[in-house]
């Protein structure tokens, strides 16, 4: 068995990054970057949706679970930071 | 989870108003006395939450993900990247080299021609005064144009007042250069061309290549204020054929107080530096280059290199949402420079019958500008809609709308809405529109004079 080094991930493991980095959106204080994380993953998935070469998909992924890390650790500090007023666009429903 | 918990803990609000019985010092007054939960309370305003961002030009969030890559630096990794003899020197130093190599990345450079500053402004200064007392024997003349940057221009008036000779090139109404004049102007005594990449204010974007062609031609070295362009067009040193190129850390999503400058070494420009010191950046501005700075300005190019393409097609949409959901609802609606050679993210609207100072007093929930931040703290218009050849009424009702990488539809529609309003509030009150509404030619009414 050749050892290839990292392998394509499956698709429950996609949808697990998925799910995760919209949760960790959700975190995010100001609305700026928390609107900016959602789009940004559900963009992301999607143009990498169509990716068949093993290496490319593994690269992908491996990027997006780098990027799940460091926005956990900001989610975290904004929050310590936290301005006691919201944003305008989070306080009129508009 | 332990981060709740963390978050909980230390977002507690402080007991500030602690009656302290036996302490004769004055209350310490909370640090943020303006903000209430109810609202923001500061200059006679009161608004009930933090303005929506659309201020863009002025200067940019920091990205969270440059954010990232810069606190490491501030808590373990704070070495001082000159020095030579430990571990903290090394990994600093390190870091500092790999954000050149990102900067050069994104402008088609060689990470040996960039030189870290303290932000665009020095690097114009380096660029405009460093490169004439350099070659002051044989060169006596400075090309500049009209709008340029508040730096620039006082540079060059610092110049002139050491006796150089300045030429500054005026703009048409769309705010472009004519390129026949710039190759007139060009004398055997011309030491540089400075011509800025985007205009901060109208969001302009010259022809840097034709113009690029030109200074090769006659062999002048090209000096570009690129600030407002890195990272938002696509910058290349060698097709803009540039010697010498201001960049700005916090316009790119990266901290404020750094900035670097392009130094061309083929063929090689020489300056007279203008910090003096030890040595660092080869000579050319001495000083402990800032590490954290650096390593966010490297990781914001970095990013603006991957999502270039991304943010511009979505920047495009939103521009085109703002500047119709305004001319959809109101008329005399003045868009000031070229529409074609524009960066997608810079919207400079003009209103007419309307007066700037209450239109801005009443979007106090939009985050804009009028002109431009450094000269907003005068009364007079902006000297670069002076240039543009717009009338004094309509310059004064100018308005700069900025769209970056996390504004939103939302954020467009709320800004839409609140301009659409105040405006239509301010014309209502105006006798002067109801004379343009009555078929009144404003400009042919002989004023009495009493």
């Amino acid at each position: 068995m050749a050892a290839s080094g990292v392998s394509a991930p499956t698709r429950t493991e996609v949808l697990h990054l998925y799910r995760s980095l919209l949760r960790v959106a959700r975190q995010f204080c100001d609305y700026n970057i928390r609107e900016y994380t959602k789009r940004r993953t559900v963009d992301a998935i999607r143009d990498n949706k169509n990716l068949t070469d093993p290496s490319q998909l593994a690269a992908a992924f491996f990027d997006g679970k780098a990027q799940l890390e460091v926005a956990k650790r900001q989610a975290l500090v904004y929050s310590l930071y936290a301005p006691k007023v919201k944003s305008i666009m989070d306080i009129i429903p508009s | 989870m332990a981060s709740q918990f963390l978050r909980q803990t230390l977002t507690k609000t402080k007991p500030s108003t602690i009656i302290r019985r036996f302490s004769t010092a004055a209350a310490v007054a909370s640090p943020t006395g303006y903000e209430e939960p109810t609202g923001v309370t500061m200059k006679g305003v009161k608004i009930s939450g933090r303005p929506l961002y659309l201020d863009m030009q002025a200067t940019t969030p920091v990205d969270p993900r440059v954010l990232d890559s810069m606190l490491p630096f501030y808590l373990s990794r704070y070495g001082n990247p000159h020095s030579r003899t430990h571990l903290y020197g090394w990994e600093s130093e390190t870091a500092v080299e790999t954000a050149r190599a990102q900067v050069a990345a994104l402008i088609g450079a060689s990470p040996k021609e960039i030189v870290f500053t303290s932000g665009a402004t020095e690097s114009n200064n380096i660029s405009v005064k460093g490169v004439m007392h350099f070659y002051k024997e044989k060169k006596r003349h400075v090309i500049t144009t009209q709008t340029e940057h508040k730096c620039v221009l006082d540079s060059c008036r610092h110049l002139q007042q050491e006796g150089f000779e300045v030429t500054y090139l005026p703009v048409g109404s769309d705010g472009l250069i004519d390129l026949d004049r710039l190759r007139k102007e060009i004398r055997p005594d011309t030491g540089l061309v400075s011509i800025m990449a985007v205009n901060n204010e109208i969001g302009v974007v010259q022809p840097l290549e034709e113009i690029g062609k030109i200074c090769k031609e006659f062999n002048v070295p090209f000096h570009t204020d690129a600030a407002q362009a890195l990272g938002k067009i696509k910058v290349d040193v060698e097709k803009w054929n540039v010697s010498l190129m201001s960049l700005s850390g916090h316009k790119i999503y990266g901290p404020k107080g750094v900035g670097a400058l392009y130094m061309r070494r083929r063929p090689r420009i020489r300056v007279e530096p203008q910090m003096n010191g030890g040595g660092q950046e080869r000579g050319i501005r001495s000083g402990t280059v800032p590490t954290p700075l650096v390593v966010g300005m490297g990781a914001a190019c970095e990013l603006a290199m991957k999502e270039m393409e991304y943010d511009e097609k979505r920047i495009k949409g939103l521009q085109e949402r703002l500047l119709n959901g305004i001319r959809e609802k109101i008329d005399g609606v003045v868009v000031n420079g070229s529409m074609d050679r524009r960066y997608v993210g810079n919207l400079n609207l003009s209103f007419a019958y309307v007066e700037g100072e209450s239109l801005l007093m009443g979007l106090k929930e939009v985050a804009v500008s009028s002109g431009s931040a450094c000269t907003s703290a005068s009364l007079e218009p902006s000297y670069v809609l002076r240039a543009l050849g717009v009338d004094e009424d309509m310059a004064h009702t100018s308005i700069r709308f900025g769209i970056g990488r996390f504004t939103t539809e939302e954020e467009i529609d709320k800004a839409v809405e609140l301009t659409v309003k105040q405006v239509e509030k301010l014309r209502e009150m105006s006798p002067l529109y109801e004379m343009v509404k009555e078929g009144i030619d404003i400009k042919q009414i002989q004023w009495a004079q009493h």
